[in-house]
């Protein structure tokens, strides 16, 4: 299995202490594998936000183990979860969450910075995967001068440029209209086909849903369902 | 994680909201430049003081016989070397004045007045405030002089003046009354009235030789720089074995009291007005950091560790102090210049000679007062900053994300 870039093995997450327990995850197991596109989905309060935190480092288990690309993070401390978040993962955010004093390209420049990349190289890079997402002409716009959609793709282009093996999406589309989630998802989708970056999003929009290459639906914390969609909606 | 990053953040996120910033650095500004003012006015008033103690007729240190202080007299006098001061390295030190000093009354042809007939060098008598006092008529020639001067105070009290004679009658080492007459040479201005109305000068050996004496009362030295005291103050007390070596802080313990009220007051007004301002600094943070809580949370997420969170609030409040500071020491530096001719305080004179003020007040700003206030308020910056960092750090991910 060499080829899994998650793996959660009977993860609970139990929130809250005894008296008024809520119990996020109950026992899942859910593995990626590399290059897929996985959309968690479900109702409100199945668990699915819950799990793509874990799977991020953001949280942790109450039980169980989560791996992703190889390492346990539930021997990681504080610091060696932030470092793998910097360098294994990128996040693509439901409210965009830039930040609002830099740049588009500053803000893709960023977490280059904090990896400590050379500002050359850091801001030929930012603007190369600008310019791929086809942004080179807002680079300068700061994101209040930026449409939803707009900062979206920044979000994403900040996202993929450090080259993360695992992108982490929560309700990317939650705040773009239709036209703008489409192009959104087929920006995605372009990432994870043509740049081999595996994908998970927790999304209520069956937009979403139906552009992943396979589809885990969670119910009350576990999962109900798990398929591979034989024909992902850019497919058909 | 670069420190260059951290700065450009905190730099812009300052300017976020300017109306904001701008009114903490104008508070920052002021207050510093208020403290830096106030501070040359206090140094002012402070060195006024020493000056003044030390003008008149103590010097920084001044030998006497034992127990004149408690009974002043030609009894309590000593002889001196008729070489001066053995000993006594001229290194740090601006000169030396020998005196005879005993009280006595003074009598024109209308009034008499008990006064301090005190016979001096006049050549050496730049230590005190006689160096640069200005006199209406002559000032004494030298220590043979046998004519007299007083101070203008005295001289209108006396209903005298300059070329008329007065009567000197003071008592001898053998408890005997001397008197003598003598010619007014001049009518010294003084800085107040209560040295014009005590002291009464001629030449030292026409005192000497009312009193039938070749000793003196005490010995005036005066100090080039402070720092000398110490050495000094031990040369003097080894050339002068048994005899009394006092500081001016003895010899005025009133005007040494206010010096080291004068320090006090700087730090206590320091302390005052810049611990107003952090509790506004802190506030300011507390304010910046919690609109910022989502921001916070996703930097975190990404991969930004706890310590850049903090160090991103603590350079905040640093670049923060550091241009509120630099403007405040400007307007400072501005306000001294305003004031560096002086301030007239003579309506208040009669006020002022009770603290020894001269009636000029001539601000004074240090270089070591300047670097205490920067450096003192870039650390209590420094401090404010921790509370809001902590603020900042203690927030997790995920729980910012959520608000």
């Amino acid at each position: 299995m060499s080829d899994l870039v998650v793996e959660c093995r009977r993860v609970t997450r139990v929130y809250g202490d005894d008296g008024v327990a809520v119990r996020a995850l109950q026992g899942v197991d859910f593995r990626v594998a590399k290059g897929e596109w996985a959309a968690l989905a479900g109702p409100s309060g199945s668990g699915k936000s819950t799990l793509l935190h874990l799977v991020g480092g953001l949280d942790r288990p109450t039980d169980g183990t989560v791996v992703v690309d190889g390492e346990q993070l539930n021997d990681l401390s504080e610091s060696q979860l932030s470092d793998l978040r910097l360098r294994k993962v990128g996040f693509v955010f439901q409210a965009y969450n830039l930040v609002p004093v830099l740049s588009a390209v500053e803000n893709v420049e960023f977490i280059m910075q904090l990896q400590g990349v050379e500002p050359a190289q850091r801001r030929e890079r930012a603007l190369s995967v600008l310019d791929q997402l086809g942004l080179s002409d807002i680079g300068e716009r700061r994101p209040g001068e930026l449409s939803g959609g707009q900062q979206q793709r920044v979000a994403v282009a900040r996202a993929i440029v450090t080259e993360p093996v695992l992108l982490l999406a929560d309700e990317p589309s939650a705040n773009l209209d239709s036209a703008t989630t489409l192009e959104l998802l087929a920006l995605l989708r372009a990432i994870n086909e043509e740049r081999g970056v595996t994908i998970v999003t927790a999304t209520h929009d069956p937009i979403v849903m139906g552009h992943a290459s396979r589809r885990v639906l969670l119910r009350d914390g576990r999962i109900e369902s798990d398929e591979v969609m034989s024909s992902p909606a850019w497919h058909a | 994680m670069k420190l260059t990053l951290l700065v450009q953040l905190s730099w812009r996120n300052l300017w976020r909201h300017r109306r904001r910033t701008v009114i903490l650095l104008t508070t920052i500004c002021v207050a510093v430049g208020s403290v830096l003012v106030l501070n040359a006015l206090l140094r002012g008033m402070q060195m006024s003081m020493v000056e003044t103690a030390i003008d008149n007729l103590n010097g920084h240190f001044k030998v006497l016989a034992p127990g004149y202080l408690d009974d002043p007299g030609i009894t309590k006098s000593f002889e001196l070397e008729p070489s001066g001061i053995p000993g006594l390295s001229a290194e740090g030190i601006r000169g030396w004045a020998p005196r005879v000093r005993v009280p006595a009354v003074i009598r024109s042809e209308r009034e008499t007045r008990g006064v301090q007939f005190v016979g001096i060098v006049p050549g050496s008598e730049d230590i005190s405030f006689l160096g640069d006092v200005d006199v209406d008529g002559e000032y004494l020639s030298g220590p043979d002089d046998r004519r007299i001067l007083l101070g203008h105070a005295l001289a209108e009290q006396l209903e005298t003046g300059v070329g008329r004679r007065v009567v000197l009658i003071t008592q001898g080492a053998d408890g005997g009354n001397r008197e003598s007459g003598y010619r007014v040479a001049g009518v010294y201005d003084a800085v107040g009235t209560g040295i014009e109305k005590a002291f009464v000068f001629t030449g030292l050996a026409t005192v000497q030789d009312l009193l039938s004496v070749d000793a003196v009362t005490e010995v005036s030295v005066r100090l080039t720089e402070e720092a000398r005291g110490p050495s000094v103050l031990g040369d003097l007390t080894n050339t002068f074995d048994g005899l009394d070596v006092r500081t001016w802080q003895d010899l005025e313990p009133q005007a040494a009291m206010m010096h080291e009220m004068a320090d006090a007051t700087v730090s206590i007004w320091f302390l005052i007005v810049m611990g107003a301002l952090i509790f506004g600094l802190v506030n300011t943070l507390v304010t910046a950091v919690m609109e910022r809580i989502r921001e916070l949370g996703m930097l975190r997420a990404i991969g930004m560790r706890r310590g850049a969170v903090i160090a991103q609030v603590v350079i905040e409040s640093m670049i923060t102090m550091v241009i509120g500071i630099s403007t405040g020491v400007v307007l400072g530096l501005l306000g001294f210049a305003w004031l560096a001719e002086g301030i007239d305080l003579s309506a208040f004179a009669e006020g002022l000679e009770l603290t020894g003020l001269r009636p000029e007040l001539v601000p004074q700003l240090w270089a070591q007062d300047v670097f205490l206030v920067v450096v003192l308020s870039l650390v209590l910056g420094f401090l404010a900053s921790i509370y809001p960092a902590h603020r900042a750090v203690r927030v997790q991910p995920l729980d910012a994300m959520r608000r």
